[in-house]
């Protein structure tokens, strides 16, 4: 690694840490804005009662206080503890759910691209055959129909229907925990992304193959497989690579909506589950969580430009 | 060539005879996506979403609400082309109702959304400097947030009518355009056109309004036409999450998300409304990749 890349790693990490704190600010800050919390909800409690727990939390300081409080807890990386359930630390509760949603979506990231990237190169070197016009309306079903209607279709097929036509031999119910059950939801969250991807590539790829350059590998001879995979896609994926930031955005967004279907123990099921419980505790621990989780993410993808480009360098 | 005309007249007699009728660009545009058949079926499926939607206001074969029509659960008879839900109700007639409400809130959402990253866009490219500095910051940092987690907070926050929703959508939805705008604007401001109009005295806003706004309107079409469907996805995430439209306003989203517990046994309470979802969806794309060809023909893929 050059001493240039360490200080571009180095200083993009300080800018994810920036966005992430001003981010999670912003949610601190009109959370606490609200007249209720989490503690308002408990009807049984006594006002000596209330008035220990507004302590505990430092609630009955003014805002710019805890505030304060809450910043340092964070740089020291203490999320505080949740409001309804009292004495779970928050940062080790979302250390173990972030690792459920990297999973699920590290999964989803790599069928999205997989497929995406097969589909795509097909239709582009079959343009205007049968099955280019196969794939490329695919690709446009494929984004039109939203990730959890892609859940219900394979929900369906994957536990009714292989339930009934295997006459009760395969059953696998959805869920967390066992590694068969992680490519159902992936796939479901990844399916819309890769028809973007899909479209994406053949666009790309079509640019591409007719170069000059191309041309040169298959005058030479070269196997249709290295043409196509080592000179044409190396370059055709450029463009590709630059929509995975904003994809593993929108897969984050899918995931809040699939772990809740799944019921997976992910982040976004936390998110869900506190903000209908008005733990805003954990609402601002998440956010603080998914920004940087965004940040990194963008990050890596940047970081892979050099890999197919060695004119880009940092 | 011919024999040249003798006089003006003459001359321009000729010039007229030969053009072709003359057309403004929308109706270039307009004739261009007649062409694409794609284009032309997602404009009549939005047609009919647009009618059951305003023919649902008036009559649709059952009240939305109206319980305990039949056995729960039951499938399509011909009484209920699509069967009943949970509570008995017709899902046909809140399939219907549910495009009313998909498309206030895709529209609505659209709307504000536009409006907003327009004017911003346009100020953030127009006079660039400082004010430039602080639209893009803000769009920067808030361009990478997951923008559900936001909406679902801003629900909480707020309260969950039907604008409120909107509301919440367009919270978000605004940062796409405002890049955009700006954007074209950057680019425009710095065409002889605009210098021209700067030379002779013309007022900013009159530039923004009268010249830059309109070579950008395009782009901004294509756009705002996306972001209905996106906003209709938007919703129904909400509602799944039981942070839509309130019940019992028969959004797609809710449908689906009561129908879910039933999923095995009675899988038309989730398959009618998603299918309607899906194929709106669908069309409103194809009408935006559409626009966006026939609008800018180098933008072809």
């Amino acid at each position: 690694m050059s001493r240039g890349l360490a200080v571009y790693i180095v200083q993009r990490l300080l800018l994810v840490a920036l966005t992430a704190l001003i981010v999670s600010s912003v949610v601190f800050i009109g959370v606490h804005q609200l007249p209720g919390t989490a503690l308002i909800s408990e009807r049984d409690t006594n006002p000596a009662t209330e008035q220990i727990l507004m302590r505990h939390y430092h609630l009955d300081l003014p805002w710019p206080q805890q505030y304060w409080l809450w910043i340092t807890g964070l740089v020291h990386g203490d999320l505080g503890e949740s409001l309804v359930n009292r004495g779970v630390q928050i940062t080790p509760l979302l250390l173990r759910e972030a690792s459920v949603s990297v999973t699920l979506g590290v999964a989803a990231v790599i069928i999205t691209v997989l497929v995406g990237m097969s589909l795509g190169i097909l239709a582009a070197i079959r343009q205007n055959t049968w099955v280019d016009y196969l794939a490329s309306t695919t690709a446009v079903i494929g984004y039109s129909v939203p990730s959890f209607v892609w859940a219900f279709l394979l929900i369906l097929l994957t536990v009714s229907g292989f339930y009934t036509w295997t006459g009760g031999f395969i059953y696998e119910d959805i869920g967390w925990g066992k590694p068969e059950q992680i490519p159902v939801p992936a796939l479901a969250l990844g399916l819309p992304y890769a028809a973007i991807v899909a479209r994406l590539t053949r666009a790309s790829m079509l640019e591409v193959i007719r170069q000059e350059y191309v041309r040169t590998a298959w005058a030479k001879g070269l196997a249709s497989r290295a043409v196509i995979l080592r000179h044409a896609l190396r370059n055709a994926l450029i463009p590709v690579i630059s929509i995975l930031g904003p994809l593993i955005t929108g897969i984050i967004v899918g995931s809040v909506v699939i772990e809740y279907l799944f019921g997976i123990p992910g982040l976004g099921q936390e998110f869900v589950n506190s903000i209908l419980s008005r733990d805003y505790n954990i609402v601002v621990g998440v956010f603080t969580f998914y920004a940087a989780l965004v940040g990194v993410a963008n990050l890596v993808v940047d970081l892979t430009y050099p890999l197919l480009d060695p004119r880009i360098r940092y | 060539m011919a024999s040249l005309p003798t006089s003006v007249e003459a001359s321009q007699e000729l010039l007229l005879s030969e053009l072709p009728e003359q057309m403004s660009m929308a109706q270039d545009a307009w004739r261009r996506l007649q062409r694409n058949r794609l284009a032309v079926i997602g404009l009549a499926i939005i047609g009919l979403f647009l009618a059951t939607a305003v023919v649902s206001l008036v009559w649709t074969p059952y009240q939305t609400w109206q319980q305990a029509l039949g056995p729960t659960y039951q499938g399509p008879t011909p009484a209920h082309p699509l069967g009943l839900d949970d509570y008995g109700r017709d899902i046909l007639s809140r399939v219907m109702g549910g495009a009313g409400i998909a498309l206030t809130v895709g529209v609505g959402a659209s709307l504000i959304a536009s409006c907003t990253g327009i004017v911003l866009g346009m100020l953030a490219g127009f006079y660039k400097g400082k004010v430039d500095a602080l639209i893009s910051l803000v769009v920067n940092i808030f361009y990478g947030v997951p923008d559900l987690l936001v909406a679902l907070i801003l629900v909480v926050l707020i309260g969950r009518g039907i604008f409120n929703v909107i509301l919440a959508i367009a919270i978000t939805g605004w940062l796409g355009m405002a890049r955009l705008v700006r954007g074209q604007t950057l680019s425009i401001r710095e065409r002889e056109y605009v210098e021209a109009a700067r030379t002779v005295g013309t007022p900013n806003l009159m530039i923004l309004v009268r010249h830059i706004l309109p070579n950008a309107l395009g782009p901004i079409v294509v756009q705002a036409t996306y972001l209905v469907p996106a906003a209709i996805i938007f919703e129904a995430f909400l509602s799944l999450l039981g942070l839509g439209v309130p019940p019992p306003a028969p959004s797609w989203g809710r449908m689906a998300s009561e129908g879910y517990k039933a999923l095995q046994i009675a899988p038309h309470i989730v398959l009618a409304p998603c299918a309607a979802l899906s194929l709106t969806v669908l069309a409103f794309n194809w009408v935006g990749d559409g626009l966006r060809d026939a609008i800018d023909p180098r933008m072809r893929r």
